[in-house]
Order: C-alpha cells, then sequence, then structure tokens
C-alpha cells in the first residue's frame, strides 16, 4: 500500500545551547505508511516533529518534502505544500468555538463559506459533529485532542505527524480513531504517529522508528523494533509507566 | 441571517442615525457640536488602532507617528504644491502604509511588551524628526492650515456641521473596514494569530502576512484620520501630534476603555472620555495644569483594575456561533 | 574625542544604574514598566527638596530619595501592579501607562512646570588629568553609581532576600515551593527597581534640572539601554549604560543636540531588528 516517496528526514540536527536534542536522524516515508514514533520521555520526539514542520529551526540536515526541501520554511508554507501537525497538549485556539477552530484551517484552501462547510465535514468524520457549536474550553481532553486532528485534517494535507493524540481516550474512542486513520490511510494520507499506549501504535503501525537522547536507535518493523536491546534498556522502568494512562 | 439585529447591531445603527441628525438640534457655531466632532474624530482614530490592537492584538504605543505623518503629508503638499487635501489625505496614507511595513519588519517577532516599546520609539522618532528639520516640516512652531472661506474641493468649511459629517461618514467607513475584517476570512485568521501563534501557523495561517495586513490597514485609516484633524484643527505642531499620551495613549485607551476588539468599543470609550476630558478642562485646566491628563491617568489605571475587558464586557456576552457578527473581547 | 570618551563613560556609569532598575523590575516581574522614568523624576525631586530645604548634598539627598522611592515602590507594587501580574500582556502595558500620566501629572500639579536647579560648589569644578578635563559633578556621580553598584551586586549575591528576588525571576513556582513569599518579593523587586533608578536621578542633579517631564528625555535612554544589554540581565544593563554614554557623548561631536536621540532609536530599532535574544516570542 506505499507509494511514492513523501517525507525525507535527512540528518536532521538540532542544537540548543549545549544540548543536542536531534542527532542525525535520518528516515523516509512513503505515501500510505503509517509510522509510529516511539522513545521515552524527552528523547526528541517533538523537537523532531517541531524541525519537520518548521517551528524548530534545524542547526543541520533537510527535510524533503515530496522531493522539494522544505527545511527552514515557514510551517504555514509546508502546511501549503501538504504537512502539518497537532500539538502535544491540543493548541486550540481558545475564544473560538469547535468549528471556528476547524474552518480557520480550512481556510488555507478554501474561501470563508467553503471552509464552513469543508470543517462540518471533518467533524462529521471524527463524530465531532455533536459538539461543533461547542467552545473549546468547554471540552474534555480527549475531545480537544480530536479537534486537534479534526484541525489537522482540514488543511487537506498528504502528511499528518500526531502528536499523541490518543492519549486519554477509552479503548473504543481509541479504536474508533485508529479506525479513521486507517481509513485516511487508505485514500492516501500518510502519517507519522507519536503514542505512548504500546499496544495502539503496535497496531496502528507498520513501521517503528524509534529514538532515544535525539539519536536513531532502529527503524523497522514494530516486532522486530520492540525486540531491540536498546529498545527495551531505553524503557526499561519507564515501561510500566509507558503502557499506562499517559493523560 | 438570522443574526443580523442583534441588539449590539441595532446600538450601533441607532447611534449612527442620531449622530447624523445632531447637527440640526444644536447650534452649528456652538461649542457643543465641536465636541461632538471630537468624539467622532477620536473614535475613528480609536478604530483604526484597534484594528491593529484589538483583531491583531499588538498593542502599539506609536500609531501617533501615522497620525502626525497624515497631518504632515497634506499639509505640506498643500503649502508647497497646492494639492488639496482631499488627494493629500490618500498619500498621507500610503505614506503611513510604508512606513508601518517598513516597522513590521523588524518588530513583528517581538513579545507584546518589546513591540510596544518598538512603537513608543518610532513615533518618538517622527516627533524629534519634525522638530529638528525645520526645513522641511517647519520645525517646532508647527504647521497652520490656512482658511480663506468656504472651499470644499480644497477641504475647506464654513460651518462646522460640515467638518461634523465628514468625520462622521469618515467613522462609518473605519467602522465598515473593521467589520469587514473582523468578520471575513483574515477575522478567523487574525484571531488565531492572536491565540496561538504557533498553532496558527502549523494550520496553514501566513501569520506575518495577516499581521502586516492589519499593521498597513490600521497605519492608513490613521493617517486619513490625520489629516481630517488637521484641516478641522488648523494647526499643529510635532509635540502635540505625535505626542505619546495626547494621541497614541489616547486613542488605545479608548478602544481598550470601550472594549477592546469590538466594533462598538471605540465608539462607546470615545462618548465616554472625551466629553469627560472636555469638561476637566473647562472647568479646572485653566488653574491647575495637568489635571486632566492626570485624571485619565488614573482612570485608565482604575479601568484595567477594574474590568480589564474594558466597558463593552458589561454588555451581554455575544452568542460565539454566530460568524455574522464582529469578533468580541478576546483578552 | 578622547574627552568625549571620558564623558561618556561618566555619564555612562550613571545611565547604567538608572535603566539596571527598569531590568531588574522585568526581570523579575516580567513586567515593562513604563512608568520607571517618573521614578526617575520623583527621586530628583526628593533630592531637590532635601538640598532646598536643608541644604543636604545631592550625592547624599540620593540615599534619601532611593529609600522614599523604595517604599513608594513598594506599595505601588502591592496595591497596583501586583493586579496584573497574571493579565494580558494590554493590561500591564496600560496600568504602567496610566500609571506614568498620573505620577507625570500629578507632579506638574503639586511642583508646577518650572525647572528647579541646585547649586552645589563642586558644581563647575573639575580636574585635569593627562590633559583632559573630567567634570567633578560627572565623577562624582559615576563614583556613586560605582558604589551602588557594587551594592546591588552584594545583595543579590549574598543576602537571602537577593538571592530570593533572583530564585523568583528565574522560577517562581520553584521559588514558592522553597519557602519564598513571592508577593513580598515581587514588591521588593519593584521597589528595589524603581529606588535604583531614582538614587540615578538624584546624583545627576548637579548637572541636569528636574521638571515634571524631565522623565521624558530619559525614557528611550533606558530603554535602549536595557534592549542593548538584554532585558533582565543587571549586568547587561550596566554595560548598555556606558555604551549609550559614549555613543550619546561622541555623537554629539558630530550632530547637533535633536539628532543625538535619534540616534539613540536607530540603535535601539537595530538591536531590535538584529539581536533580539531574550526578545522573540517563545524564546
Amino acid at each position: 500500500m506505499t507509494g511514492d516517496t513523501i517525507l525525507e528526514a535527512d540528518r536532521i540536527r538540532v542544537v540548543f545551547g549545549g544540548l543536542t536534542a536531534v542527532d542525525e536522524v535520518s528516515f523516509t516515508l512513503r505515501q500510505g505508511e503509517i509510522v509510529g514514533l516511539i522513545g521515552p520521555n524527552g528523547a526528541g520526539k517533538t523537537t523532531l516533529f517541531n524541525s519537520l514542520v518548521g517551528l524548530q529551526k534545524l542547526t543541520s540536515g533537510q527535510v524533503r518534502l515530496m522531493g522539494q526541501i522544505v527545511s527552514g520554511q515557514r510551517p504555514h508554507r509546508l502546511a501549503r505544500l501538504g504537512m502539518t501537525k497537532t500539538f502535544q497538549n491540543a493548541a486550540l485556539f481558545p475564544d473560538m468555538t469547535v468549528l471556528e477552530n476547524v474552518m480557520t484551517a480550512a481556510l488555507l484552501r478554501s474561501d470563508l463559506k467553503q471552509a464552513r462547510m469543508k470543517a462540518a465535514q471533518v467533524l462529521e468524520r471524527l463524530d465531532l459533529s455533536p459538539i461543533a457549536d461547542a467552545d473549546v474550553t468547554d471540552l474534555t481532553f480527549p475531545q480537544k485532542a480530536l479537534v486537534e486532528m479534526a484541525r489537522a485534517l482540514a488543511t487537506e494535507p498528504k502528511i499528518v505527524l500526531l502528536d499523541e493524540v490518543m492519549a486519554a481516550l477509552t479503548p473504543t474512542e481509541m479504536d474508533e480513531v485508529m479506525g479513521v486513520i486507517r481509513s485516511l490511510r487508505s485514500e492516501g494520507l500518510t502519517f507519522l504517529v507519536v503514542e505512548h499506549h504500546m499496544r495502539a501504535i503496535m497496531s496502528l503501525s507498520e513501521r517503528l522508528i524509534a529514538i532515544n537522547f535525539g539519536r536513531l536507535i532502529v527503524d523497522g518493523a514494530p516486532a522486530e523494533v520492540a525486540a531491540h536491546p536498546t529498545v527495551i534498556e531505553a524503557y526499561l522502568g519507564h515501561g510500566a509507566a509507558g503502557e499506562s494512562n499517559h493523560a | 441571517m438570522r443574526n443580523l439585529l442583534t441588539p449590539g447591531r441595532i446600538a450601533i445603527v441607532l447611534f449612527f442615525v442620531v449622530a447624523a441628525l445632531l447637527p440640526f438640534f444644536v447650534d452649528a457655531r456652538g461649542h457643543l457640536l465641536r465636541v461632538a466632532a471630537m468624539v467622532l474624530l477620536f473614535a475613528a482614530v480609536a478604530q483604526s488602532w484597534n484594528i491593529v490592537g484589538g483583531l491583531a492584538n499588538q498593542i502599539s504605543l506609536g500609531h501617533a507617528a501615522f497620525f502626525g505623518i497624515g497631518a504632515y503629508t497634506s499639509t505640506l503638499l498643500y503649502l508647497n504644491l497646492g494639492i488639496t487635501p482631499w488627494l493629500g489625505m490618500f498619500a498621507g496614507g500610503v505614506l503611513a502604509m510604508v512606513a508601518a511595513a517598513l516597522l513590521s519588519l523588524p518588530t513583528f517577532r517581538l513579545k507584546g511588551h518589546y513591540f510596544a516599546l518598538a512603537t513608543l520609539a518610532f513615533a518618538e522618532v517622527m516627533r524629534v524628526i519634525a522638530n529638528s528639520w525645520a526645513g522641511l516640516t517647519g520645525g517646532p512652531v508647527g504647521l497652520t492650515v490656512p482658511f480663506a472661506g468656504s472651499q470644499p474641493w480644497l477641504f475647506a468649511f464654513r460651518s462646522v456641521a460640515s467638518y461634523y459629517w465628514i468625520i462622521l461618514a469618515l467613522l462609518l467607513a473605519i467602522c465598515l473596514v473593521f467589520h469587514l475584517m473582523a468578520t471575513g476570512a483574515i477575522g478567523y485568521r487574525l484571531r488565531a494569530v492572536r491565540e496561538n501563534e504557533q498553532a496558527a501557523e502549523v494550520a496553514g495561517v501566513d501569520t506575518f502576512r495577516v499581521k502586516l495586513i492589519a499593521s498597513m490597514v490600521s497605519a492608513g485609516l490613521t493617517a486619513v484620520c490625520g489629516t481630517v484633524f488637521a484641516q478641522f484643527t488648523f494647526f499643529f505642531d510635532p509635540d502635540s501630534i505625535f505626542s505619546l499620551s495626547g494621541i497614541s495613549v489616547r486613542m488605545a485607551m479608548i478602544a481598550i476603555i470601550g472594549g477592546l476588539g469590538t466594533l462598538g468599543g471605540p465608539i462607546v470609550g470615545a462618548l465616554f472620555l472625551i466629553p469627560l476630558e472636555e469638561y476637566a478642562n473647562a472647568q479646572l485646566s485653566s488653574q491647575i495644569a495637568g489635571l486632566s491628563q492626570f485624571v485619565f491617568g488614573v482612570i485608565l489605571v482604575a479601568a484595567i483594575l477594574i474590568q480589564p475587558r474594558g466597558l463593552m464586557a458589561f454588555w451581554p456576552k455575544r452568542n460565539a456561533t454566530s460568524t455574522t457578527q464582529p469578533s468580541g473581547d478576546k483578552e | 574625542m578622547i574627552q568625549a570618551l571620558i564623558d561618556g563613560i561618566l555619564l555612562g556609569g550613571v545611565y547604567g544604574v538608572i535603566a539596571t532598575g527598569l531590568s531588574l523590575v522585568f526581570g523579575v516581574l516580567g513586567v515593562v514598566n513604563f512608568a520607571q522614568a517618573e521614578f526617575l523624576m520623583l527621586g530628583m525631586y526628593v533630592a531637590w527638596f532635601a538640598w532646598h530645604y536643608f541644604g543636604l548634598d545631592p550625592l547624599l539627598g540620593s540615599v534619601l530619595s532611593f529609600v522614599i522611592v523604595f517604599g513608594l515602590g513598594y506599595v505601588v507594587q502591592r496595591t497596583l501592579i501586583s493586579q496584573v501580574l497574571k493579565a494580558p500582556p494590554s493590561a500591564q502595558v496600560f496600568l504602567t501607562v496610566g500609571l506614568m500620566m498620573a505620577i507625570e501629572n500629578g507632579a506638574l500639579m503639586l511642583f508646577g512646570s518650572d525647572f528647579r536647579s541646585v547649586n552645589v560648589p563642586y558644581q563647575m569644578a573639575g580636574f585635569r588629568v593627562m590633559g583632559l578635563f573630567v567634570s567633578a559633578p560627572y565623577f562624582y556621580a559615576f563614583i556613586a553609581a560605582v558604589v551602588l553598584s557594587i551594592l546591588l551586586w552584594l545583595f543579590l549575591e549574598r543576602t537571602w532576600t537577593g538571592r530570593a528576588i533572583r530564585a523568583v525571576a528565574q522560577d517562581a513556582m520553584a521559588a514558592t515551593l522553597n519557602g519564598v513569599d513571592t508577593n513580598r518579593t515581587y514588591g521588593i523587586a519593584f521597589g528595589l527597581g524603581v529606588a535604583l533608578t531614582a538614587f540615578g536621578g538624584a546624583v545627576i542633579l548637579p548637572y541636569i534640572t528636574v521638571s515634571p517631564t524631565v522623565g521624558q528625555q530619559f525614557v528611550v535612554l533606558m530603554f535602549t539601554v536595557v534592549v542593548l544589554g538584554g532585558l533582565g540581565s543587571v549586568t547587561g544593563a550596566l554595560v548598555g549604560g556606558v555604551v549609550v554614554g559614549i555613543v550619546q557623548s561622541v555623537s554629539a561631536l558630530f550632530f547637533p543636540i535633536q539628532l543625538q536621540n535619534f540616534f539613540l532609536f536607530i540603535i535601539f530599532i537595530a538591536v531590535l531588528a538584529l539581536r533580539p535574544q531574550g526578545l522573540i516570542k517563545g524564546a
């Protein structure tokens, strides 16, 4: 189910002050893949995401989206080219309703009227229509995460970086969201997913990338990665915490 | 469009109707009409500021720079080249827009306080230049707008009422611009930028461009108000027209006290503050210099302490789901 | 030219102390105090009255200014500033702007708009050092500034309160967990900040005349110094002060007086544009 290369991370390095947050990470994503990104807290996952979408400047290395070099460009340009991300703590616009939040993203490719319609469609798809007119400040955390995802989808992306969308979801909700991700994938979307729920990420991803201390440890099939000694060691002590609730 | 007749809207329409009729009920040569005209003019200026201070949440303490650019451009074009202020107005507006664009480049990445600081510094530069470049601007002595009787094509009228209606039309136009910006696509984008700039970027909003547009529109409109001010008051000098407390802070204060980011805010703020100032001036200022400004300072502090969201917050909270109305308080 | 450099350094030292107050307020409370220059003015008036009624030399009067303005600042912070510490930036900006207007015009009402100056024996005096003229008032003010800076450093490094202030500046939450009364600390920091500026104003009384609007001349200067040195950095403010002092002096050799301020603005904007570390959103 995989096609052309969508995203290439080429020896990405991000150094702040004395800290190397991301250290020569390289990987490739093909169209239609769902790839999981795992690693303990502080491993550099969010920084890596930020460097991919343009929120974080690269110290060195390149990011290529469908062959085009995009490193150094501002996030809105990347969104236009088809890459967006969700934020770990659901960075929604607090004084807007759910619909308005999603509309704002839809404005990237439509005028106001169409944006409203498209936003409603996206909400429908994620079963969020009932709360379309709610103030986002009134939402529960899982709801916010889903609205966040809806907003990402409203930019009509080719690839979405999901940052812990499923934290604090019930198993049923998780299955639903995974179903949506899979169906979107069959429509051609690509996903890079960070998730602490091991079960979820193992079942969802066809490939796993494990990082720790900013460095790539292993990149391969889920079973292989999970059995990798360095990966196990990284999670030792974090293992139990990693499996349980990460709200 | 069932939401067309919200109480807020009705109030605003009513306001314009009453305002338009005012000159018929009041002595056209009297002081009251002049004060009313000033109220409208400052409401207009505050509304221009509101575009960048309210919609984009960029607190500018230097809008006097654009106000002064407008006044000086039109007046100098008239004095030196005989160009009518009706055209000079646009020249001033364009110049202000260019200035705003140039200023945006280094300042947009700055946090709120530093942005305010940078804009304040800019207005100060303008003031200093106007004071020292006497060859161009007439220096500290200021400029007088000549009046040779009624010459409508030169923006000169005999009756205060004429100026009053022009100012009212200006206010209406600026309010319309504000409304269109607030409720249009750019309104959503500005709100997004205001509330979470990073998330806005990732969602595809070109944050820089959106802020730049707001900044330029605001600057241009402020400059136009400056021209009208010059024509109406016939005299201005660098220290008064580029004044921090007299112009920059005043227009911001009006917008804030009335309700930052709301359509009616600047109008309410002006209706409250300008007559108050007039009253204080009339009663007390001749004896005690600085009293009115002191009172202003105290009012500002008190207003912030009592209700950081402004007087408009006392109105019933607007229905957040309607997208055809101006953005509510956004702080 | 060297003369200008000397003058610049002497003046700059005082600018540094004046600006340090502003930097401190920002570093600890996170508030850009637009009213800071008004406290400078108040400090000058306190010292002037001390001189006028008691014959106290401004260099000593400056201590009085420091103490009185400290008290005033503490009260202002506890009653007014504290209310907006968690409010949006616009509220903070306008609170301090309103304060600025109230204080400046309050002074105008109380003291009238006349310019007042002091008359001290050493006003016109100076020393000849290697063929250069070192103005006495400049020199004494500079020494006073240096002494105060050292005291400040000792305070921040060695005393519990000083360290509490630095702790709160870094991480208020952590400081609370360590037993620091943040409200009181904010009050002290603010009081200290405005007192420093007031002191700076008082020591320059021999060569600057005071009026209610004297603060205005220093507003942009103060902010330029702080921006140069980095908002929140005390040493930065001192260094920045000297740099500004030098620029001002040297530019006076070539340009008319109004344009000196213009150059400060250019520096100010240039710094903001080119080296905005600590000033960029999210940084």
